[in-house]
């Protein structure tokens, strides 16, 4: 038993080590923390040139081989900084107006775009009636055929 | 040289001023006396804007650091294109730039075939406010003549990321953009204040819009280009609130370009198309606005001034102005517009697509905003970065994108739908079929093969129209394939040359979605001799070396490529220490083929022979500048042909020509 104990210590002393040293900066799960952050502004500058973005790196991978998961490490600076620790916004109300107004912006145009279709077809087909009630009177088809004709006669 | 520098600024204001005043008093009194003095200050303007140009270039050359802002951009060591391009490191040198180009576009435009167009008082007196404002910010504010307290030995140099070619070109065409969209503003306005509701100014300032355009075009496409290569992040947009100010009117005069189709032949959106060049040309000055007030951080922000308080009591006055006349000629631009003649038209279509257009626009203005309306309304400090623009766009540029390709296939008036569907099957199979190999090949994201696959279907659409154009005519003429496609394109320039537009933005899209979705990263540490491998590529790191160039000091890393095992050669990234500058710059050393760029940052060093490399594998990159290219001569062939559809209508409608209109 005694055997079957220090064994399994001895195997997680040399797995466990190998798995919390596993993340760098090539990591995946490295790559979608650190794309999610705005560290101070810092996000889009180079690397090797940029002290700000070197520490948040370092901190990251430190985290992460620390055993914290990525919701735990964007929290903890989220309540660091805030909101403003993102590179988008998140939730909460400015969060919801941020993502919903473009959005609302496509629906709203889109309506306004619709009613103006439909209002400017609409007086077509309305002329189109116009011209054809006039015609649809056979009293006045009549007449009308009836003075064409005479016109005609005239010019021939 | 200080006087000269200073009395030209100053005679700006004057002349500007008299201009204006000479205008008024023409108008009034029709006088011709008077409207001819007005024309000579356009033309004086433009010689005095000359006059302080040339001169801060040869103080900028010459290095003459008594001047402040020749002391501030330049030094000994740097190279000569380098003095002259901080013309517009600054930001007094760059307003004068703005009015020098404002002044000889005025020039040309008073002095065209076109000067006795009564619209032409006002055209000018409108360029001329803007001439004014800006030699009066100028005199108050920022002065490129001023001179310093002491003069320095040497001057502090300009900032290593605009020491590239880019910076040649990149803020020049910007402006030009710009600066070219006040002159559709300027004759928009006019129309509206003589009550001129036809299309007249839309045929007059086509080209001016056409080459503000392009210019805004190239102005981003180059700016990508210079991002690339010179930040060292391996991107081309960070959707930057500068560069999205580029990209607003952008997408604003996209929308005009095409609802002016609209205006031209069926004789409506007149009150749409003159708010949206009114708009378009506000989102200059907000451009310009946003990188002066420093409001909100930008990489291309200009350093502490105060300037965006003028821009903003400038740009809330051209507002109002705007839109005071707009609302007093309401009832007169609605007046005698047609109706559409079915919902399934190209008109309808042309609708659909300004909506986008413009909700893209507005996305992107909301997005560049946000962190401000944030603040100020509910209290909270929020970041909109590219992710947000990303995920935001990415379906409005899809639709867009259909759009493109269902466009060209609607008829004008009525189309019918069975005819429609027949002309939609080769494009819809070609974009299947992309979508199928796609997948077969095992490319991953399905998002991006939808984009690729939507693209594929609108590049389909327009290789159809040349197609079917080119066989039309065969069969018509008998003439061989080379002639009949060059006789076709060449006698429906506009229609042609807005389908190699289209052609381009498709090729452009490959870029984006194939380099935003499968590029490649890795950041590794190597020993000399040792090798990365990356995709296809393998990097065998040399050696390090060191050496001194204009007294700068340069750190060189030597490394071999092979692509799929073949010797493709060196590539060498460096690291630039700058004597003037803290940090040291870096640059990028990219190998290129058709499909992939290889993009190499030496990123630090602990030794000579212990180097850290940032290596990306960026698919179809050089498909965005391949496809600007295109773009831009789409353009250039709409502009320098095409006859305006506006005869159409007016033959159609029988309406007589007016306004000087010649044929």
């Amino acid at each position: 038993m005694n055997r079957k104990v220090l064994i399994t210590t001895i195997l997680f002393l040399i797995i466990i080590p190998g798995m919390t040293t596993a993340f760098t900066y090539n990591s995946k799960e490295f790559k979608h923390i650190i794309g999610q952050l705005d560290m101070q502004g810092h996000a889009d500058h180079e690397l090797s040139t940029c002290s700000v973005k070197k520490i948040y790196y370092d901190e990251v991978v430190e985290m992460l081989n620390g055993g914290k998961t990525e919701p735990e490490i964007i929290q903890s600076y989220v309540d660091e900084y805030g909101q403003a620790a993102l590179r988008t916004p998140g939730g909460g109300t400015s969060g919801w107006i941020a993502w919903g107004m473009p959005a609302a912006g496509v629906g709203i145009g889109s309506v306004i775009v619709g009613v103006w279709l439909r209002k400017l077809t609409v007086r077509k087909s309305e002329s189109k009636l116009e011209r054809k009630a006039a015609w649809n009177s056979e009293v006045e088809k009549e007449i009308a055929a009836k003075t064409f004709d005479e016109e005609r006669r005239k010019l021939f | 040289m200080y006087l000269i520098g200073n009395i030209s600024i100053y005679l700006g204001i004057v002349i500007s001023l008299y201009g204006i005043i000479a205008n008024i008093v023409g108008i009034k009194k029709k006088s011709s006396k008077w409207l001819e003095s007005a024309r000579g200050a356009v033309l004086s303007l433009a010689f005095v804007a000359s006059v302080a140009s040339f001169l801060l270039l040869y103080l900028l050359g010459t290095s003459q650091f008594q001047y402040k802002y020749v002391a501030s951009y330049t030094n000994e060591s740097l190279s000569m294109a380098y003095k002259l391009t901080a013309f517009w490191a600054g930001n007094a040198g760059s307003l004068l730039l703005w009015a020098f180009l404002l002044s000889l576009y005025a020039a040309m435009v008073v002095f065209s075939k076109e000067k006795k167009n009564p619209m032409m008082p006002y055209v000018s007196s409108i360029l001329m406010v803007n001439i004014l404002f800006f030699f009066t910010v100028m005199a108050l504010n920022v002065n490129p003549f001023e001179m310093t307290d002491k003069i320095p030995a040497d001057g502090k140099g300009l900032n290593p990321m605009l020491q590239n070619p880019g910076m040649i070109l990149h803020p020049v065409t910007l402006y030009m953009g710009y600066v070219g969209l006040a002159v559709p503003f300027a004759f928009g306005i006019a129309a509206l204040i003589l009550k001129r509701m036809d299309s007249e100014w839309i045929k007059l300032t086509r080209r001016w819009t056409l080459l503000a355009w392009l210019f805004l075009t190239l102005g981003n496409v180059i700016g990508g280009w210079w991002a690339y290569l010179e930040l060292g992040w391996g991107g081309y947009w960070a959707w930057d609130p500068v560069e999205n100010a580029s990209f607003l009117p952008w997408l604003t005069v996209s929308a005009f370009l095409h609802s002016v189709m609209i205006q031209e032949r069926k004789n409506m959106l007149k009150t749409w198309n003159v708010s949206l060049i009114i708009l378009s040309y506000i989102l200059t000055l907000f451009g310009t606005f946003l990188v002066r007030s420093g409001i909100l951080t930008s990489v291309h922000a200009f350093g502490d001034s105060n300037l965006g308080t003028y821009f903003l009591v400038f740009m809330a006055f051209m507002m109002l102005f705007s839109l005071y006349i707009v609302m007093t000629r309401y009832g007169l631009i609605k007046k005698d517009s047609s109706p559409i003649e079915a919902y399934f038209s190209k008109e309808s279509s042309f609708l659909l697509n300004n909506l986008i257009l413009v909700a893209a626009a507005f996305a992107v203005f909301w997005g560049t905003m946000y962190p401000l309306i944030s603040e100020t309304f509910t209290g909270t400090k929020v970041n909109v970065g590219a992710p947000y623009f990303n995920k935001v766009m990415a379906p409005i540029l899809l639709v867009l994108i259909v759009l493109m390709g269902i466009c060209p296939l609607i008829a004008w008036q009525k189309a019918v739908f069975e005819k429609f569907m027949k002309s939609m099957l080769w494009p819809m199979a070609m974009g299947v079929a992309t979508a199928i190999i796609l997948f077969a090949f095992g490319v991953k994201g399905i998002y991006a093969v939808i984009g690729l696959s939507a693209t594929s279907f609108m590049f389909g659409t327009h290789l159809q129209e040349f197609v079917r154009g080119i066989s039309a005519r065969r069969k018509a003429t008998k003439e061989n394939i080379l002639k009949a496609a060059f006789k076709l394109t060449v006698k429906n320039q506009r229609r042609y040359g807005g389908y190699i537009v289209h052609i381009g933005i498709a090729i452009i899209a490959v870029g984006v979605i194939s380099s935003h979705t499968y590029s490649t990263e890795i950041l590794k540490t190597v020993d000399a001799g040792n090798s990365i491998k990356t995709g296809d590529y393998i990097l065998t790191f040399n050696e390090l070396t060191e050496h001194t160039k204009n007294g700068n000091g340069i750190v060189v890393a030597d490394i071999d490529v092979t692509y799929k095992g073949k010797d493709i050669g060196k590539i060498k990234p460096e690291k630039i220490f700058y004597e003037t500058w803290p940090e040291p710059s870096t640059e990028v050393a990219i190998k290129t083929n058709w499909s992939q760029d290889l993009y190499v940052v030496l990123s630090s060093w602990e030794n000579k022979d212990k180097v850290t490399f940032m290596v990306k594998v960026n698919p179809f990159v050089s498909w965005i500048w391949m496809g600007g290219i295109i773009m831009v001569i789409g353009t250039a062939f709409a502009l320098i042909g095409g006859r305006p559809t506006t005869f159409r209508y007016q033959i159609n409608k029988g309406i007589s020509r007016v306004g000087g209109w010649k044929k």
